[in-house]
């Protein structure tokens, strides 16, 4: 990669540490846009969610997730700057980070296309921030002075897995889903008892008055190793339910979310010993699921663990954790990331532990 | 070359041209990605001055489109531009979406307006300047009907027909306007020689034309447009974009807020829920890690 960067800041200004940063995240079905100080402070976040577009047909269609994003970002990126006290000009913001991977392609596309036009007209540097990443640093947002190492359970509609980070920037992926995410299967279970969508909440809810041992599904993997599957769980849930045709969904629910999270705790749990991790940190959209918020807590009073549960809005997607994983980024590469910048759907998390993984920025070729 | 529809820009509506120039066009509309820079009008001449760069770019439009933006606006133009032109399309779904975005956030950030064109529009407009600058047009002053076909995969055109003349634009008001229809390449072919049994003759443009010329049971009285360097007429270049809308802007069409721009998609969206397209894959090199992708249907 080569040519031009982003930034458009000549000489002696182009080695200063940008420090307000806005942040832009478009990866899936929620348009965000942030601003955040030093990485740490959340000036303003503004999320428009686009759960009403896609719920009648009970998951995100890529199609419509692309046009919404197109007519939200510049409404959502005025109103973040406002929040922020600055305005369309992009007065004192330094820098823009923006998720580009992994996601929806056509989704993706929007935020890099306006960040980088938004890069251009400020001439600030725009970098490209990977969505997981983001995950892993909106706990540091909440509680910057957690200790290291910590073991983080990224669970989500798109991800599932267990990194351990041994220091901000510093990741070692110890497990993931080899098949569906937990939240898709949460998504898909509901959608088959009739709950609704996003699936997550909607069980969450049912599962409260059910009994979580009315029946026994499969565990998979439970012991061994680090990796996640929970596309059989999903066929268990559908076979029984029509054995039983007179199973209550409360019961069906509560029973699906109590083997759901008997696994992602044991894991987790497993995974924090091994390592030697200070702290437990939950990150993702199904890090709302009430439930899990339990088991963990409890799990990490048992081992003692420090447990961070990070708030609702900051589990879910949201682009101040994006902000804050790209000033990190910044603070090694203040120029960003080059003008061609594109979107990549199938970004992988940098692992520090495997070699040859891509750097967390796109660094320019010296030549 | 010498634009094919007069400009009023160059004959007295100057004030109105001078607030909003320096403009930039933005095109992502086919697999050409490029912008065009128009710096300002010629004080002599008032033929307008324009830097264009564009590049076929299969899929990359976002890849290409801002250093296309950067090359053609040079070290301050962007920051002097007080007008920005987009293609709205009809076009792939993907490169509308990098292109409308990026106009839209340079609209915001730059606080002017955006004017959007369709991708029709702007063959209309190429065809029309190589009518009248290759001296084509009939003996008798007459323009041959043109009909423009525009890609839309899936075995499909986006197609619009235009009477154009002197003084037409492309897109404005009730002489330049036509319909964007979708329909298969052997309606178009349909139209088109229904167009040249009445007319006599018939000019296409446009990728769809090029790739369904074939199409068409007899060439006869049927010239398929070139473009300024002789070659045919297929992608909106960005340098038509950026002309069109000075033409667009002198006949008094006014540019919208950024806010306001949302692209011309030509056709409504699928709404199949993709679930091995909505999930990322994993994120490492488990077994089956990857594999749960699918192409990408449009775009
Ligand atoms: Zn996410």
């Amino acid at each position: 990669m080569n040519g031009p960067t982003a930034s458009r800041r000549d000489g002696p200004t182009s080695a200063i540490r940008p420090r307000r940063v806005l942040g832009i995240e478009t990866s899936c079905d929620e348009t965000a846009a942030a601003v955040v100080d030093a990485g740490a402070t959340i000036v303003s976040s503004v999320v428009s969610s686009q759960v009403d577009v896609h719920a009648r047909y009970g998951g995100v269609v890529p199609e419509l997730a692309g046009r919404a994003h197109v007519e939200l970002l510049t409404p959502v990126v005025a109103d973040a700057l406002a929040r922020a006290g600055s305005d369309e000009s992009g007065r004192g913001i330094d820098a823009i980070a923006v998720t580009h991977g992994p996601g929806l392609v056509g989704s993706l596309l929007v935020g890099v296309a306006g960040a980088k036009a938004l890069g251009l007209a400020w001439g600030v540097p725009v970098v490209g921030v990977n969505h997981l990443e983001g995950h892993l640093f909106a706990s540091l947002l909440e509680q910057p002075d957690l200790g290291w190492p910590l073991v983080v359970l990224l669970v989500s509609g798109g991800h599932t897995l267990l990194v351990a980070v041994t220091a901000p920037g510093t990741y070692r992926l110890l497990g993931q889903t080899i098949d569906d995410a937990a939240g898709e299967a949460f998504d898909k279970v509901a959608r088959f008892l009739g709950l609704g969508y996003p699936g997550g909440p909607a069980i969450d809810a049912a599962a409260e008055s059910g009994d979580p041992r009315a029946f026994d599904f499969p565990r998979a993997f439970l012991a061994e190793g680090y990796d996640f599957s929970f596309s059989g769980l999903k066929t268990s849930v559908v076979n029984t339910v029509r054995k039983h045709p007179e199973a209550t969904v409360e019961d069906v629910a509560a029973s699906f979310r109590q083997a759901v999270v008997d696994v992602l705790v044991a894991k987790a749990r497993r995974a924090a010993a091994d390592v030697g991790a200070t702290a437990l940190c939950l990150a993702g959209g199904v890090a709302a699921n009430s439930l899990l918020r339990r088991r963990v807590e409890e799990a990490c009073a048992e081992d003692g663990l420090g447990a961070f549960l990070p708030s609702r809005s900051l589990c879910t997607d949201n682009a101040a954790m994006i902000a804050a994983a790209g000033w990190f980024q910044l603070q090694r590469h203040p120029e960003g990331s080059p003008l061609d910048l594109g979107a990549d759907p199938n970004l992988r998390l940098p692992d520090s532990s495997r070699g040859g993984a891509a750097p967390a920025v796109p660094i320019v070729a010296a030549d | 070359m010498t634009a094919a529809v007069p400009r009023s820009a160059s004959s007295g509506d100057g004030p109105v041209l001078g607030r909003l120039v320096p403009l930039l066009a933005v095109e992502t509309a086919t697999t050409l990605v490029g912008a065009a820079f128009v710096e300002g009008l010629d004080r002599a001449s008032g033929a307008p001055r324009v830097r264009w760069a564009g590049r076929q770019g299969g899929r990359e439009h976002a890849e290409l489109l801002a250093p296309a933006i950067d090359e053609v606006c040079g070290k301050d133009g962007l920051g002097a531009v007080r007008c920005v032109a987009v293609d709205l399309g009809p076009g792939r779904f993907t490169g509308l979406r990098v292109g409308v975005a990026t106009a839209k956030a340079l609209g915001q950030a730059l606080g002017v307006g955006v004017l959007g064109v369709r991708s029709t529009d702007v063959l209309a407009w190429a065809a029309a300047e190589w009518l009248s600058g290759g001296g084509t047009v009939d003996a008798d002053g007459g323009w041959p009907p043109v009909v423009v076909a525009v890609d839309a995969r899936r075995g499909e055109v986006f197609t619009a027909t235009y009477h154009l003349g002197p003084g037409v634009v492309p897109g404005h008001g009730a002489t330049g306007a036509a319909a964007v229809r979708v329909v298969s390449p052997e309606a178009w072919a349909g139209e088109v020689e229904e167009a040249r049994r009445r007319q006599g003759r018939v000019v296409v443009a446009g990728d769809g034309a090029v790739r369904y010329l074939e199409r068409l049971t007899t060439t006869d009285g049927v010239q398929l447009a070139d473009d300024p360097d002789g070659l045919p007429l297929g992608a909106p270049l960005p340098r038509a974009l950026a002309l069109l809308a000075l033409d667009r802007l002198a006949a008094g069409d006014v540019p919208m807020s950024a806010a306001e721009v949302v692209p011309e998609y030509g056709r409504e969206a699928d709404v199949r829920v993709n679930w091995a397209q909505r999930i990322a894959p994993p994120v490492a090199t488990a077994p089956g890690a990857g594999r749960r992708r699918a192409p990408e249907a449009e775009g």
